[in-house]
């Protein structure tokens, strides 16, 4: 096992990937009541063309299963898995993402006993003909709450614009059509083939004693038996493919019209993960710098009455893809997307991109990082997502200090493209076209 | 630690080092009331807005980035008799700084600033200003009906209460917003400004000394008769209140209210907590059991407690030809409840979740300042963390009986979906 400190944030870490491939991350917090552990496999929605495990031709499964085996997880044959960690005083809760599948609980005591529960549930499915069919209903009902939601049906709006041609841009959920489809075979088909160890990783954070807990963790995994492993050949089109619909539009029962401008990066992103997390970075600073609130743009907009507190950016990137989205409700989509591609197109010469800006925002970014170091989740969150061969999240003060304007200049360069612009909007019901 | 720094202003400290952050809230309590509400949310955007020296938000976020990324802002909210606006800072230790600077000191400098000199001339706060959040606000208001999960419990709260002040949203309403205006908003905060119970409450590893000199510089006159809160009671009623209303959405919801008569660390508020979390409190209760897992009737289902007003809701998402099956299912679990149908294992795992939620609770700088006000004016709360467990575990099957008994539907609220989703 690796120790290694971190004394600019008073952290040290412990990590150890084991024979079987399950990476193990701890992180003590001696002065927590709370442990908090999440046990990830890098599979997700997007994950739906791939070689199954011990097999030799791709095969297709239907969307939103990903989703679907999360659900099914928790049910065994002699009940519900949530029940036994309420027995041992834990809350479970597992979610899915494009990319991933996380599982986890927190706990104020019984650590072992809802550790072994974690390890034990993810690691031995239960599904039937039967159970398949009855969490039919219950998903379909899933989706329909987010059918009514608004704001997740702007991000899919967007999403389908950049990605028509890319699984991203299906609900995570997959649709009430998709998942009738599933079948108990299908399920274990991608469990058998995503759940191994070695695509998985074990984070632990909280009131723990790290060697007796890796212990604890390998006499489980030596208990159970896996195949060798072998990389995952899936079949997904590259995530920077150009190629995007420009504008589509949605009505719903809302009060003020919505827009969003996504940009798809169409720029092959950098290979290690050290320079894809200075990417990020950068890109993070840039948004901020540009539509952050100490910008003259967001001033300008909100006093103009384009912008109202609703109004966002984010940059996502994850695997081989990324995209940013900013958003907002306004009474003039049109105007808002339009500014808003000015901003973009004139970054570079902007009076809010200045060395002493990026200064301000860096130590706002610090401050806002060490912030979040409160919460156990973000943390585990954060790690589950890097496979931390060259770089941790502890590195992120680092990193944040070495980024200058140069950095930023190159994610304008690479990522600011009109071409791979694209508007959403969504109009009240009342003014149907 | 509690000290007075005049009358009616009272400083809390909480030393810890487990954060990296010290918090800090201020925060004005008054009796609830349909008259104010609606000002005290607008006033608390217009002082995060701007100021008199921090003239646009963007000098105020400056400042904030310049304290590394200082979080401030004000929430409003309530609690049976009572309406709070409370200012929350959050900033990093300085010990975790490049070049370990004073932000403490300079924050509260900001908050001298951001609260007693607002952005206003003569009697009335900068116009510009003022109709600019007055219009955000607004439309704020009218998007949060577009959350039909909140607009159920909205409608629920203004069926089940008799009181226009109960009834009416923690952020008030579009027509009370209206008839404010720069003059009179101006006129309500030198009155809350110098009338409000203030309570200032600050977690962190701080010198409480060091953090006394340093909140004396903000200028709180005394108070003569500073508002101290409590509990708001409602008669029962004779009849159930029923109200449905349709609209172009797919999934249905069906709310809930009850009266249980039972509050805050009073008669058989332990009791209250493990029945609710039977009743619907956690995903082994009895309705998410029996209403999902079960019957597949609905996506969600749950109970909640509101112990300052003696209230219960239950809320659901359904397919609208569900409801009367719902409906039934609901009252079948509380009438097992009633029955003392609980297994050992239910009753303790119910306890073991409340401990953990309690025990957890201790971990959320949050929730301790929470809890540290409520303590200062509801002194039954004081309990050690082993009498709150102690209490807890006394829970029979025979007490939550008696709650179940005590407890009884009032309202239902229907919010009937029109849409289904082939046609969507």
């Amino acid at each position: 096992m690796k120790k290694i400190n971190y004394p600019v944030v008073e952290e040290t870490l412990y990590q150890e990937t084991l024979d079987n491939g399950l990476r193990v991350t701890l992180l003590p917090k001696p002065d927590f009541h709370k442990t908090y552990s999440l046990f990830t496999t890098e599979y997700g929605s997007i994950d739906n063309k791939f070689i199954p495990i011990n097999q030799k031709e791709y095969c297709q499964v239907p969307d939103g299963i990903a989703h679907f085996l999360e659900h099914k997880m928790f049910e065994k044959e002699d009940g519900d898995v949530f029940h036994i960690f309420g027995k041992q005083g834990a809350s479970a809760n597992a979610y899915t993402s494009f990319t991933r599948t996380s599982y986890l609980f927190s706990t104020t005591d019984q650590v072992v006993q809802n550790l072994e529960t974690l390890l034990d549930f993810v690691q031995e499915p239960y599904f039937t003909e039967e159970t398949v069919e009855k969490e039919k209903g219950i998903i379909a009902q899933e989706i329909q709450m987010y059918q009514d939601d608004p704001n997740w049906r702007l991000f899919f709006g967007i999403l389908n614009n950049l990605y028509p041609n890319h699984p991203l841009h299906v609900d995570i959920a997959g649709t009430v059509e998709s998942i009738q489809e599933i079948t108990a075979k299908d399920l274990y088909t991608c469990y058998e083939t995503f759940y191994h160890p070695s695509n998985m990783n074990l984070f632990i954070v909280g009131n723990i004693e790290p060697n007796a807990i890796m212990k604890v963790i390998k006499d489980n995994q030596l208990k159970k038996e896996f195949e060798p492993s072998a990389p995952i050949k899936r079949d997904l089109p590259s995530g920077t493919e150009p190629g995007i619909i420009k504008e589509s539009s949605l009505t719903m029962p809302i009060s003020k019209p919505k827009a969003v401008l996504g940009i798809k990066g169409v720029t092959p992103l950098p290979t290690t993960e050290k320079e894809q997390l200075i990417y990020k970075t950068a890109a993070s600073l840039l948004f901020q710098l540009l539509f952050g609130s100490t910008s003259q743009n967001q001033l300008s907009m909100y006093n103009e009455g384009l912008i109202d507190d609703s109004f966002s950016y984010e940059f996502n990137l994850e695997r081989d893809f990324y995209f940013a989205d900013i958003s907002t409700d306004t009474k003039e989509p049109e105007r808002f997307v339009k500014t808003i591609e000015d901003i973009l197109l004139t970054a570079k010469t902007s009076p809010d991109v200045t060395d002493e800006r990026l200064a301000l925002l860096k130590k706002r970014l610090l401050g806002k990082h060490l912030q979040s170091l409160n919460s156990l989740e973000y943390i585990a969150n954060q790690f589950s997502q890097l496979t931390f061969e060259t770089v941790t999240l502890f590195d992120l003060t680092e990193i944040i200090a070495q980024i200058q304007l140069a950095d930023i200049y190159q994610v304008v360069d690479t990522f600011f493209l009109a071409e791979n612009f694209s508007h959403f909007f969504m109009y009240p019901e009342e003014v149907k076209e | 630690m509690s000290i007075s720094l005049v009358p009616g202003v009272d400083l809390h400290v909480i030393p810890t080092t487990k954060y990296k952050t010290i918090k800090l809230y201020i925060r004005f309590a008054e009796t609830l009331s349909k008259e104010t509400i609606s000002q005290r949310t607008l006033l608390s955007n217009l002082l995060e807005t701007n100021s008199l020296n921090y003239s646009t938000q963007a000098d105020i976020s400056k400042k904030l980035a310049d304290m590394y990324g200082a979080s401030f802002g004000f929430q409003v909210s309530k609690k049976g008799d009572s309406h709070y606006l409370t200012l929350v800072l959050n900033i990093v230790n300085e010990k975790f700084l490049p070049h370990h600077e004073n932000i403490l000191a300079e924050a509260i400098d900001f908050i001298k600033e951001v609260l007693f000199y607002p952005n206003r001339s003569e009697a009335a706060f900068d116009l510009e200003t003022f109709e600019r959040e007055k219009t955000n606000l607004i439309e704020y208001i009218e998007s949060i009906y577009d959350d039909k999960q909140s607009e159920a419990a909205l409608k629920l709260q203004d069926l089940y209460f008799q009181d226009n002040d109960q009834q009416t949203p923690s952020f008030g309403t579009i027509k009370d917003l209206e008839k404010v205006t720069a003059n009179s908003l101006s006129a309500y905060y030198d009155w809350m400004l110098a009338n409000n119970a203030v309570d200032i409450l600050v977690i962190g590893d701080v010198d409480e000394e060091e953090l006394l000199s340093l909140v004396k510089i903000l200028p709180f006159e005394p108070r003569t008769s500073p508002f101290s809160p409590g509990f708001y009671h409602q008669p029962a009623r004779q009849n159930l209140l029923e109200k449905k209303e349709q609209q172009p959405v797919v999934q249905s919801k069906l709310n809930l209210g009850f009266r249980t008569g039972i509050y805050y660390h009073e008669t058989d508020y332990f009791p209250l907590q493990v029945f609710n979390g039977l009743f619907g409190g956690f995903p082994h209760s009895k309705l998410f059991m029996n209403v999902r897992e079960k019957e597949s009737m609905a996506y969600y289902t749950s109970s909640s407690i509101d112990t300052f007003r003696g209230y219960l809701t239950v809320q659901t998402g359904i397919e609208g030809k569900n409801k009367e099956r719902v409906l039934e299912l609901i009252q079948e679990q509380l009438e097992s409840l009633k029955h003392g149908d609980i297994t050992d294992e239910e009753l303790l795992q119910t306890k073991e979740m409340l401990r953990t939620h309690y025990i957890l609770s201790l971990d959320n700088g949050s929730a301790l300042l929470e809890k540290s006000y409520l303590m200062s004016k509801y002194p039954k709360a004081c309990l050690s963390d082993e009498e709150w467990l102690a209490c807890l575990n006394q829970v029979t099957v025979e007490d939550i009986k008696r709650v179940a008994n005590q407890v009884t539907l009032e309202a239902v609220y229907f919010l009937e979906g029109s849409l289904s989703y082939e046609e969507d």
